[in-house]
């Protein structure tokens, strides 16, 4: 059985505090990264294969995270996170490999629902193999 | 389109004014340099000008130095009536700002064919202004949704949060309910900001002034 494990990428520690509460209540194991390089080391320690990352990070940003994290692991699904989107920022994370994009406040059944998805499509994957 | 002329000679004045009026141009006129000085200076002066290049008090060179010189919302199209045909001149006349020339005696046909290309040039400019004050609002509400969503989202999540363990039948649920609705409203109100396309503007609260109208300027068409 697949560990359901996300990883939330976001310099705003209200935000990760929020959203690691709700995807946790929803039965999932969530850690939290402030910046794009703690979220490497994590990754550099575990796999995560769900990602909630926020583009606008200090160091490096949240397109440059996502290419890092499909690079390491193709399967993966991350969504996007971000509280401005403009048409340059969508068109760039759809090329750096986002799944999908929320523009916050984002509700968090919205959040939750993308949990769900991504692991039922890991989960279809998985049983292909 | 309105246009000043400003010409000493009555005759040349009242020909060039009844030919710009067949034309349908709305014309405002000057005897001399200095009227047509302040009347240029007026808030919402013609951005069209056609001047006399000899004319008393100040002649239509040093009039266009110091219009060019003067700071303006709007640019001013000039176009110098001369008899010069020497070149150093005509060179004069562009340094010191005119835009173009109409030769005395000029031809009709050349006359409305070089106030069409003012015109021409005025569009494109006014264009210009608009499209940039429409890339400034778009940068500032970016930059201020931007900032905005992040607290935004600790209110209605948390909120969000609160209620999922509360009893649907409590006052406290039901003030909480009230936060989570108003932010999700404000959190409408910046993607509506963010979707903003065009500069559409509407009269605010029965003032002179303007605000942006965020639905016209929001929607596709």
């Amino acid at each position: 059985m697949m560990d359901k494990k996300i990883l939330v990428v976001d310099d705003e520690i209200t935000i990760r505090e929020l959203y690691v509460k709700v995807l946790t209540k929803t039965g999932y194991t969530v850690f939290a990264a402030g910046s794009a390089e703690e979220a490497l080391e994590l990754l550099n320690e575990s796999p995560y294969l769900v990602y909630f990352l926020d583009l606008n990070l200090p160091g490096m940003n949240g397109v440059e995270l996502c290419r890092n994290i499909k690079k390491q692991l193709p399967v993966s699904i991350i969504y996007a996170v971000t509280g401005y989107a403009t048409f340059f920022e969508i068109s760039s994370c759809r090329e750096a490999g986002f799944d999908d994009y929320f523009t916050k406040p984002v509700q968090l059944s919205d959040l939750t629902d993308a949990a769900a998805d991504a692991f039922r499509k890991l989960d279809k994957w998985n049983k292909r193999k | 389109m309105r246009i000043l002329l400003a010409e000493d000679d009555v005759t040349t004045r009242m020909i060039v004014k009844e030919l710009l009026g067949k034309w349908g141009f709305e014309i405002d006129t000057a005897v001399d340099g200095n009227e047509a000085w302040e009347k240029l200076c007026e808030e919402d002066s013609p951005q069209l000008a056609i001047l006399d290049w000899v004319m008393p008090g100040m002649d239509g060179i040093t009039l266009c130095k110091k219009l060019r010189e003067n700071d303006r919302k709007k640019y001013l199209y000039i176009i110098l009536l001369t008899s010069n045909t020497r070149k150093d001149q005509l060179l004069a006349g562009l340094d010191a700002g005119a835009d173009d020339f109409i030769s005395k005696p000029y031809d009709s046909r050349e006359f409305k064919s070089r106030i069409d290309v003012g015109i021409r040039l005025i569009n494109m400019q006014n264009e210009l202004r608009e499209h940039d004050k429409l890339l400034g609002a778009l940068e500032m509400s970016g930059a201020i949704c931007h900032e905005m969503n992040q607290p935004l989202q600790t209110i209605m999540g948390f909120s969000e949060l609160l209620l999922l363990d509360m009893d649907p039948g409590s006052d406290n649920y039901k003030y909480l309910e009230q936060i989570k609705e108003s932010s999700k409203r404000l959190g409408d109100l910046t993607k509506k900001i963010m979707g903003v396309t065009k500069y559409k503007k509407k009269p605010y609260m029965g003032s002179e002034r303007d605000i942006v109208d965020l639905d016209k300027s929001s929607q596709d068409k």
